[in-house]
């Protein structure tokens, strides 16, 4: 079994758990062009490294956030939302 | 008829979505507090405006205590109130929030959308185990606790009550629920059988 830790619930089952995918930077509706909304609407990242990623504790309803490295599938750390605030 | 005093049909009474499905008795018990009061709010100001009515908020995940009712906090702004006794207190806070002003937070609808079960009996631990993968032995898991997580697959909320432990959840799953806790009485009657 693989274990998410909840940074409200705690440990639990990754199936408890549902991913929404990598926080991205929201784009200028003015300022940018045709073929970078294309991209950004239809293309998925594939790079190696480290992606701080959206998730949802489902029995709580409890989303937040978790670092985790894209080779070797290991979850650095999760934490509350309103850390990414912090640090924006 | 007047506001309130309308017949509710629960899933497991005559004419209900479950009806005919059988709650276990025996080494484990099941009983159905479905039609029980209970008030829950969420969203933005739910906290404030509870406390502004002098109601004692635990922290996430822990159950307090306030005239009669059991607070059960489950997230920053969602709480839930369930009543212990004769409803009264909680009667006059939902009054009072149907009342009110906003911001008050929104209803979550507790008593309409969620099933409220309690399981007991001898064999009540072994149940748990078999029902739900978090460690809820007293010493892990206290009186004041909530665990929200799977209970019997499905998304639930498990806390301790005197009888045993109470299992609130989708109120469409009734029905698989009880089958679930039925095959799980099932099985370690078996095992007690053969040991």
């Amino acid at each position: 079994m693989k274990l998410l830790t909840c940074p409200m619930n705690g440990p639990r089952n990754i199936d408890e758990f549902q991913s929404f995918g990598p926080v991205r930077a929201k784009l200028d509706p003015d300022g940018t062009a045709d073929t970078d909304w294309s991209r950004h609407l239809f293309r998925a990242e594939n790079r190696k490294g480290i992606v701080v990623e959206w998730w949802r504790h489902v029995p709580s309803n409890y989303f937040f956030l978790a670092e985790r490295d894209l080779v070797s599938n290991e979850i650095i750390r999760t934490f509350d939302a309103s850390e990414l605030r912090d640090l924006a | 008829m007047a506001a309130g005093t309308a017949t509710r049909i629960y899933p497991f009474m005559p004419g209900g979505a479950a009806d005919g499905t059988k709650l276990v008795s025996g080494a484990i018990v099941l009983s159905d507090l479905t039609s029980q009061p209970r008030f829950g709010l969420k969203g933005g100001g739910s906290a404030a405006w509870l406390a502004a009515q002098g109601i004692p908020l635990p922290a996430v995940n822990r159950i307090g205590d306030h005239r009669g009712m059991r607070i059960l906090r489950l997230g920053n702004e969602d709480v839930l109130l369930l009543a212990e006794d004769d409803a009264k207190t909680l009667a006059e806070v939902k009054a009072a929030w149907n009342a009110a002003a906003a911001p008050k937070g929104y209803s979550s609808w507790r008593e309409e959308g969620w099933a409220w079960m309690q399981l007991s009996g001898p064999r009540l631990a072994e149940a748990m185990s078999s029902l739900c993968a978090l460690d809820l032995r007293p010493q892990k898991f206290g009186a004041d606790d909530i665990a929200q997580t799977r209970v019997g697959h499905i998304e639930a909320v498990t806390f301790r009550s005197p009888a045993g432990f109470d299992i609130l959840f989708d109120i469409t799953a009734s029905a698989y629920f009880a089958r679930v806790v039925a095959a799980v009485a099932g099985h370690t009657d078996q095992h007690r059988g053969h040991s």
